[in-house]
């Protein structure tokens, strides 16, 4: 019985009581529908509104999981680079911590300046804003083996190669991962705020165009969607994660 | 021919401020198939020399063949095996390729045959821990995970083994176990087989000789041989009062030095 509440009942009831609150002591509490709209408000939206949603959704989407792939690859192609070549780390690892320093509301418009209002520069800020986690973690996870792992592939006379697919990778992958977790919520944020910058489409345009004309329904239907995506995304990553890396 | 030969080898580290020697003036023969125990203090060079052997580590003086060759050649060919004290199994790999590792890697890579696969079998089985080839690592226990790193040394059927404290971080009942299963292999294969410990009891159970080293300067105190207190394929009883005897004989020694 106490195991059922901790596992089922209390996880349930606590999102619930909240939801249950909004939904009735709000418009108890005299908010008016354009400044706090109540969960039912908002479910309807999303369903009255359906296609306009489905629309916008789509493009953050698009953009979301291409810069999520892009900026990742990115990522971990630069850090085998920096492990395998000191000096090109030493020369250019305090030039990417510098770009890491620049807000990425301060990039974004830079970004969208250089290549114009498509999906390009959404992609590209998205990309960005998950490259530098990624980054370090897999300096860190391809440089994680052991002295005596490394000394069992020198007794086995293994070649470079050997030793990058056989040891230095696959003792990335755990780091790899917890930050790739990391970046499924990153990403949709990067998208998101290159739609804020310049777009006309996507959760983030959505989001601006209802906040100007106090369509409060949207803009949390909005909300609700872009943070979905990052679950979705999340749960993704999670269970290919859990396929990856079976032997944990 | 003997399997390792070293005329006043000094081993330790090279580095940028001069080296530093951690075992000195080591004059040593080990015959082909010995069982040798290396038994002493911490910070000995125990380790280092089994790490010479191996070509982990040059020397940074003195001389050392191994089978009459250059360490680095008996590596190359595969002769030598070496248990680590932790088992440095690959968590990602099974068993199975965890002990196949050696025809995966290297300049010679066969990839795994069927020979292969009988093989991993056949030292599963004389482990005792056969049927656990789809497992990985996570899911065996400490004295387990040793056994397949023995079989992963003996793989490549190396002529010398060496072993790093393989069994210190047993419990003594497994130790023991180990310990017969070891000596078991040991007859069965032929493999000379240096085994670093810092238990004198495991020393003296196992080894035909047992060097003493002393630290600080690292150096040899004793090399005891112990076939007069043993049967030839090297067996004893832990209570034998001759054994007794010399376990105290090898503790004073060990006192001294530490």
């Amino acid at each position: 019985m106490n195991g059922l509440l901790r596992s089922v009942i209390a996880p349930v009831f606590g999102p619930l009581s909240i939801i249950l609150a909004w939904q009735y002591l709000v418009p108890i509490a005299g908010i008016p529908p354009y400044i706090l709209p109540t969960p039912t408000g908002i479910a309807g939206a999303l369903a009255n509104q359906w296609p306009l949603f489905a629309d916008n959704v789509w493009t953050t989407v698009v953009e979301a999981i291409a810069g999520f792939l892009i900026g990742n690859l990115a990522a971990v192609l630069m850090a085998v680079v920096f492990v395998y070549s000191a000096p090109i780390r030493a020369a250019y690892f305090p030039v990417v911590l510098f770009f890491n320093t620049i807000p990425v509301l301060a990039l974004a418009p830079i970004i969208i300046l250089i290549f114009g209002l498509g999906l390009t520069p959404k992609i590209i800020v998205a990309a960005v804003i998950c490259f530098f986690p990624t980054l370090v973690n897999m300096i860190r996870g391809l440089d994680s083996a052991s002295s005596n792992e490394r000394e069992l592939l020198h007794i086995l006379s293994a070649t470079p190669w050997d030793n990058f697919w056989r040891l230095r990778l696959p003792r990335s992958l755990p780091m790899l991962f917890s930050s790739l977790r990391i970046a499924t919520a990153t990403a949709v944020i990067g998208a998101i705020v290159g739609e804020w910058i310049g777009s006309d489409k996507g959760l983030g345009a959505l989001i601006i165009q209802a906040t100007y004309n106090y369509q409060s329904d949207r803009l949390y239907g909005a909300i609700v969607l872009s943070s979905g995506l990052s679950i979705a995304l999340f749960l993704i990553v999670v269970a290919v994660e859990k396929l990856v890396l079976r032997h944990e | 021919m003997n399997a390792i030969e070293t005329k006043a080898l000094n081993i330790g580290y090279r580095g940028p401020k001069g080296d530093h020697t951690v075992l000195s003036g080591v004059d040593l023969s080990i015959a082909d198939g010995e069982f040798l125990t290396i038994l002493g203090p911490s910070g000995c060079g125990k380790s280092t020399l089994l790490r010479v052997v191996a070509d982990l580590l040059e020397p940074l003086a003195g001389d050392i063949s191994v089978l009459g060759e250059d360490p680095s050649v008996i590596r190359s060919r595969r002769q030598v095996g070496f248990v680590f004290q932790e088992s440095t199994l690959l968590p990602w790999r099974t068993v199975e390729a965890n002990i196949e590792l050696p025809v995966q890697v290297g300049r010679g890579r066969t990839g795994v045959r069927d020979s292969d696969r009988k093989r991993v079998k056949d030292l599963l089985e004389m482990l005792g821990i056969a049927g656990l080839e789809k497992r990985y690592p996570k899911q065996l226990s400490g004295g387990q995970r040793q056994r397949v790193a023995i079989a992963r040394a003996l793989f490549s059927e190396p002529r010398i083994l060496l072993m790093d404290e393989p069994f210190g971080a047993l419990d003594e009942i497994t130790r023991d176990r180990l310990n017969e299963e070891l000596l078991e292999v040991w007859r069965r294969t032929g493999t000379t087989i240096l085994f670093v410990t810092h238990s004198i009891m495991e020393a003296v159970y196992l080894g035909q000789r047992v060097m003493v080293l002393g630290a600080n300067p690292g150096r040899v105190m004793a090399l005891r041989d112990l076939k007069g207190q043993k049967t030839p394929d090297n067996r004893c009883a832990r209570e034998d009062p001759e054994i007794v005897n010399l376990m105290s004989e090898l503790r004073k020694t060990l006192e001294q030095v530490s």
